[in-house]
């Protein structure tokens, strides 16, 4: 059986309620995320979770002696009544994390073959909004990159499918330039990253150079990486209108690979030179394998 | 002969097989269309440097799959054609002889279509054909075109005997040697029978080298039946067949000479065996009236036997004039008759009663011979009945003895006996005893050899009358009659002048007296044709009266007809088996004549023997040829479909669809809704048919007391109607005990009406009237108890008195009672409301309803109703535009009055619910006081 391949129509693949629920699904699967306190910068958001550090919050951190420049409002008189000190009582300072996250939602996302499940986009999608869930869940903040504001409430996974159904395809391959990312927030690249290595470059240089971490999951189709093609076969871009004939297809399997992992290899090192994370899922794998991964790097990262 | 039985018109078309190499190579280069893959790293791919570009090529399997299109086109040039038969391979003249005895009958069908097959391709080589047929009449033969050959051919019928080959071979022989080169074809039934092995060797002799070919059926053959006998015990038949094969069974059907089946008998053939015998088992009158026995299925005249009259069993009354004494039956006077008459007829012994009660009783069962020995005077009233019974076409056989000698003299005897020393032995002692010495040729006796051992010692002697000579059948030595006979009226009197037993001759132990008892009965129960009266009284030359006519014969199935001119008079003995000139079936007068066979008793069938000789033999059943092309070219074609479908789906066309297979399902989704709309909507338009029962209805009209108005067709009116019966449904519901639910429109030529008590139908002009089982569907409601009220709405505008056309239409076809304005006293006025007219939208008009019985007189009856309901009531007031109200409760229409009418009018529709509901309960009520008071209260 020859393996099929074809861009899903749009129709198909567009951002609905399924794409919540699975993600739901595939959240509840995992603990809560929240984004190490390191990586928390001075952004002055009010969050749900404690940063293990004085600052504004509702909880009782430690009491301090009253120092210079100290506000006399912020005494504990109840606390400085035991002894001779006047202490100030500090709060655990509570403050969510912002994370972008950025979703592939080129024509080229839509592809894919007899060999996996869903298409890209689809996982794509589903992988964003699982870990926007996880995230809110955690208490921090996700927006979707150039796509509005970042939010906390409970239901912004709801918010999050309808911005990107409202926002609909667009033929950009990488987050365009000028989004607006907050210093030291984090930011989450999903797609297929078959951009030219250049511009991935560029694009994840802007965003690091504005202060952001972030973290890189390619989602490739198997039959992407197998090229599982056989006989006189055209191949056409999705995209634009490149097309190439091949006579026999199997004859560029190999060359088709080494290419493949050069690209990747490159990739991955534009990643590590940015001091970013680079994580290949395959749709025909589980989704929380990505999922997992990004989760632990996330975590690590402020470990 | 090819192994395979295909054969090329134009092999020469073959020789492009030679081409498919090349075209090999063609398809080979040639590269399929390639398939469209969406490839987003389409630009990591363009990187790649190819090795080389060499198309992919067409599948191994596609391409046999185009081989074998233009193989099979190839071959369907060169006209192929199956079943060749042989006339189109050879050149020259073609001899086609076909059997056409009794044994071609059952598959001649088959054997016409083989002959016309072999004559058709023959003609189609331009060969000249001769035609020849093994039972015809030898003739000479000559070559002729096919198509002359083929219009003799379709007159050809199967004869009803055996053919005799030798006699054509002599017409063959001189054909064949003036026709050089000619080939023959022999359609040969298979059997022997005829000289079969004989004529394919003079065949084959005549031909020379040239080719025999003998279209013979290898397993079966025709079946035969011969030698039907009527034995005591059962009538049995020899079936026969030809071949020795398996077994077999086989079913053999007797009919009588209408045709008429008068039962079966079943035979097997065993293994090996080539005669089976059927044997019925049925009682002798039956068996006597069998004329015809043929083996069932066969369809052929040597499957048939045919019995006339020599064939019949007659029940022979035996009455002995001596005592019985059944110690020692070989002194028994009956003892020899009685074994003599066993082999061909019933002998019914008297016992236990004397002569005449013997002899009575024989005629009583009408028995056609009786057979009185040494019986002397019989009681005047017997003597008399056996006369009659004589005149009417009895056989009389008497023996002589001791009694009939004394006895006097009786009119039974053919001959007077002599009077007084008449009777030998004592005082005729002869030196020898006298032989018998000569039948008469006149006699029934003519046929028989004379035996030479009968000796007789003792006689009765006859007066030697003028016509003594000619009743005389069998002489003595002295010329003295042995035996004489007379037909007397239709029947026959016979005496033997001696004993039955042995006392005075030893003719009972010969075997002639069998012979000439049989004659004798053989005469019994037929109508004489008038060459025996003759035979008896006026001899005449023998030849000329041992000629009989065919009456009814048989064709080559088995199959009565009319004799065909070529049949010749048969001799009266009959023939062991027809000829041409004498073909089966009965001679001379149905009853009395005789029948021919095809097959003769001692016949067996038997496979003609071709072996050693130097024929080609070939099925019977060779299927006409035919030309293959069409079947290759059809082929060809679903190849060449399927070459297409698999070059669409090799180049993606699969994907094609699925890719579209959205859009496909929504436009199909839509087209569904679309037409299940169209479907709906005549069935939101009128209501639904209700042929068969419908639950939903019963359930709906049943559930609660309902009201319903006759559909009309006339939207308004039906509106007027159901607001009409909603309005007086609410009144019902207000006022009364009843709570009527919501009211049906039905319509009677489909809907159950039994469940409504009450149908209000209003009469519109131009109602189509209903159809004969509307009506009756109505008449059974109304007889049932149901009661419509007809409501002519013209209260105003018609002339009084005048009768609503429609309406008389309506009920022409209806059994109405006889009607009346109802009365003042009748129930309806008093049935809830007291009411003294029956008022709707108008006023005045009167009610009509069935007549009641007059009152009787004197009788005072505040209310008076007839049993149960009035079926029919007729208003014209439109009363249902006065019940009419709207969904807000409000009147729809104003009255011809005021505000009261409309009261009025409620007050009468609840009255009229209340009497359909209640009959005549109100009547009744209304004595309630009187009875309480009679029952003193």
């Amino acid at each position: 059986m020859a393996v099929r391949a074809e861009i899903v129509s749009p129709e198909t693949s567009r951002v609905g309620v399924r794409h919540e629920n699975a993600a739901l699904d595939l959240a509840e699967a995992l603990p809560r995320l929240v984004v190490a306190a390191r990586r928390a910068s001075a952004t002055v958001a009010h969050g749900l979770h404690g940063r293990r550090r004085s600052g504004v919050g509702e909880n009782f951190w430690q009491f301090r002696r009253f120092g210079q420049g100290d506000p006399v409002g912020r005494i504990d008189w109840r606390r400085s009544a035991r002894d001779d000190h006047v202490y100030i009582r500090e709060q655990e300072w509570e403050a969510a994390h912002t994370v972008w996250l950025w979703i592939d939602r080129s024509r080229g996302m839509s592809f894919q073959s007899s060999l996996a499940p869903v298409a890209k986009v689809e996982r794509a999608v589903v992988l964003g909004l699982a870990l926007g869930d996880l995230l809110v869940r955690g208490g921090e903040r996700v927006g979707l990159l150039g796509l509005g504001r970042p939010t906390a409430s409970r239901d912004a996974i709801e918010k999050l499918a309808q911005t990107l159904s409202h926002a609909g395809e667009s033929n950009d391959h990488l987050p365009p330039p000028g989004s607006p990312i907050a210093r030291r927030a984090e930011a989450v690249l999903i797609g297929d990253l078959l951009a030219p290595e250049a511009d991935i470059a560029a694009a994840v240089g802007r965003l690091s150079g504005e202060g952001g971490r972030g973290h890189l999951i390619m989602i490739a189709d198997p039959a992407e990486e197998t090229f599982p093609f056989a006989g006189r076969t055209e191949f056409v871009d999705p995209d634009g209108s490149l097309r190439l004939v091949a006579g026999r297809a199997e004859d560029w399997r190999t060359g088709y690979a080494e290419r493949l992992t050069r690209h990747r290899a490159s990739v991955a090192e534009i990643a590590r030179r940015h001091g970013w994370s680079f994580t290949i899922h395959r749709t025909d794998r589980p989704a929380t394998e990505p999922l997992l991964a990004v989760h632990v790097r996330l975590q690590e990262a402020g470990a | 002969m090819s192994a395979l039985p295909l054969a090329f018109l134009s092999p020469w078309m073959l020789l492009a097989l030679l081409a498919l190499p090349a075209l090999w190579l063609l398809l080979r280069v040639t590269p399929p269309r390639p398939r469209k893959v969406d490839f987003p790293p389409l630009r990591l791919l363009l990187d790649v440097v190819a090795k080389r570009e060499t198309p992919v090529s067409t599948p191994w399997w596609l391409l046999l799959l185009r081989l074998a299109i233009a193989a099979l086109v190839i071959f369907a040039l060169a006209k192929p054609i199956w079943n060749l038969s042989e006339g189109a391979t050879g050149s020259g003249p073609l001899l086609v002889v076909i059997d056409n005895g009794f044994g071609a009958a059952p598959d001649w069908s088959e054997r016409l279509a083989a002959a016309e097959a072999a004559i058709t391709t023959a003609g189609d080589g331009d060969r000249p054909v001769a035609l020849a047929a093994t039972a015809d009449q030898p003739r000479d033969l000559g070559l002729s075109t096919a198509s002359k050959a083929l219009d003799r051919l379709r007159v050809l019928q199967p004869e009803p005997f055996t053919p005799d080959r030798a006699s054509i071979l002599p017409a063959i022989r001189k054909l064949l040697e003036s026709a050089a080169g000619a080939e023959a074809l022999w359609i040969s039934d298979g059997l022997e029978n005829g000289g079969g092995r004989a004529f394919a060797e003079g065949l084959k002799a005549a031909l020379g080298d040239h080719r025999l070919v003998v279209r013979v059926d290898p397993t079966s053959s025709a079946r035969g039946l011969a030698a039907a006998e009527n034995q005591p015990a059962a009538m049995t038949a020899k079936a026969l067949r030809a071949e020795a094969s398996g077994p077999e069974p086989i079913t053999v059907r007797a009919s009588d000479l209408r045709g008429r089946p008068l039962g079966e008998a079943q035979a097997r053939f065993e293994t090996g065996a080539r005669e089976a015998v059927a044997s019925f088992d049925m009682p002798v009158e039956l068996r006597n009236d069998v004329a015809r026995l043929e083996v069932v299925g066969a369809k052929s005249a040597g499957a048939v036997q045919v019995l006339d009259q020599r064939s019949k069993r007659r029940s022979v009354g035996l009455v002995t004039g001596a005592t019985s004494d059944v110690a020692q039956p070989l002194l028994s006077p009956t003892y020899y008759v009685a074994r003599a008459l066993k082999p061909f007829a019933d002998v019914r012994e008297a016992r236990g009663q004397g002569p005449n009660q013997a002899v009575e009783a024989f005629i009583a069962e009408k028995l056609p011979a009786i057979v009185l020995a040494d019986v002397g005077a019989l009681t005047p009233e017997t003597h008399d009945a056996l006369a009659a019974w004589v005149r009417n076409g009895g056989v009389l056989i008497r023996f002589a003895g001791p009694r009939l000698a004394a006895a006097p003299e009786d009119d039974l005897s053919p001959v007077r006996l002599r009077q007084g020393g008449r009777i030998l032995g004592g005082a005729l002692a002869w030196e020898t005893p006298q032989p018998l010495a000569s039948f008469s040729p006149n006699g029934p006796f003519a046929p028989l050899a004379v035996p030479k051992d009968v000796t007789v010692s003792r006689q009765v002697l006859a007066e030697p009358d003028a016509d003594l000579p000619d009743r005389v059948w069998a002489t003595l030595g002295d010329g003295t009659p042995l035996v004489t006979g007379v037909r007397e009226g239709k029947g026959l009197s016979a005496l033997f002048h001696v004993t039955a037993d042995t006392r005075w001759s030893n003719l009972p132990l010969s075997g002639a007296f069998v012979d000439m008892l049989r004659r004798i009965v053989d005469l019994a129960g037929s109508n004489p044709p008038a060459r025996t009266e003759s035979a008896a009284n006026a001899p005449q030359p023998a030849q000329a009266a041992a000629m009989l006519s065919p009456t009814r014969t048989l064709d080559g199935f088995g199959a009565f007809r009319n004799p065909p001119p070529t049949a010749r008079p048969a001799p009266a003995e009959g023939r062991p088996a027809a000829t041409a000139d004498n073909p089966p079936g009965f001679y001379g007068p149905l009853d009395a004549g005789v029948a021919l066979n095809a097959l003769a008793p001692d016949a067996v069938l038997a496979r003609v023997d071709l072996s050693g000789l130097d024929v080609g033999t070939a099925p019977l059943a060779v299927s006409e040829p035919t030309s293959v092309a069409p079947w290759l070219l059809t082929l060809a074609t679903i190849a060449a479909i399927a070459d297409s479908l698999a070059v669409f789906i090799l180049g993606g066309g699969m994907a094609l669809l699925g890719r579209r297979r959205a859009t496909t399902a929504g436009l199909l989704f839509a087209g569904g809704i679309g037409l299940a709309f169209a479907l709906s909507a005549p069935a939101f338009a009128q209501t639904p048919p209700k042929d068969t029962f419908d639950e939903r209805f019963a359930l709906e009209a049943t559930l609660s007391t309902r009201l319903a108005y006759v559909v009309t067709g006339d939207f308004e009116v039906d509106r007027l109607s159901k607001a009409g019966l909603e309005g007086l449904s609410q009144t019902l519901g207000e006022r009364t005990a009843l709570e009527p639910g919501a009211p049906m429109a039905v319509d009677p030529a489909k809907d159950e009406l039994s469940f409504f008590p009450l149908l209000y139908w209003p009469v519109v002009d131009g109602q189509p009237t209903p159809t004969p089982a509307t009506l009756a569907r109505i008449d059974a409601y109304m007889k049932q108890g149901g009661a419509i009220l007809f409501d002519t709405r013209d209260a105003l505008t018609a002339t009084p008195g005048a009768q609503n056309e429609t309406l008389k239409r309506l009920l022409a076809g209806l059994d109405v009672p006889a009607l009346e304005k109802a009365p003042p006293d009748h129930v309806l006025t008093k049935a809830f409301y007291l009411l003294n007219d029956f008022p709707g939208r108008y006023a005045d008009s009167p009610l009509w309803v069935e007549a009641l019985p007059p009152a009787e007189d004197g009788e005072e009856r505040p209310a008076r109703a007839g049993d149960g309901v009035s079926p029919v009531m007729i208003t014209g007031a439109d009363l249902a535009a006065a019940w009419a109200v709207g969904a807000d409760g409000m009147p729809l229409l104003p009255t011809s009055g005021d505000e009261r009418q409309r009261e009025m009018a409620y007050r009468v529709g609840v009255n009229i619910v209340m009497y359909t509901l209640t009959g005549n309960y109100k009547a009744d009520q209304v004595h309630v006081p009187a009875l309480l008071e009679r029952l003193g209260q």
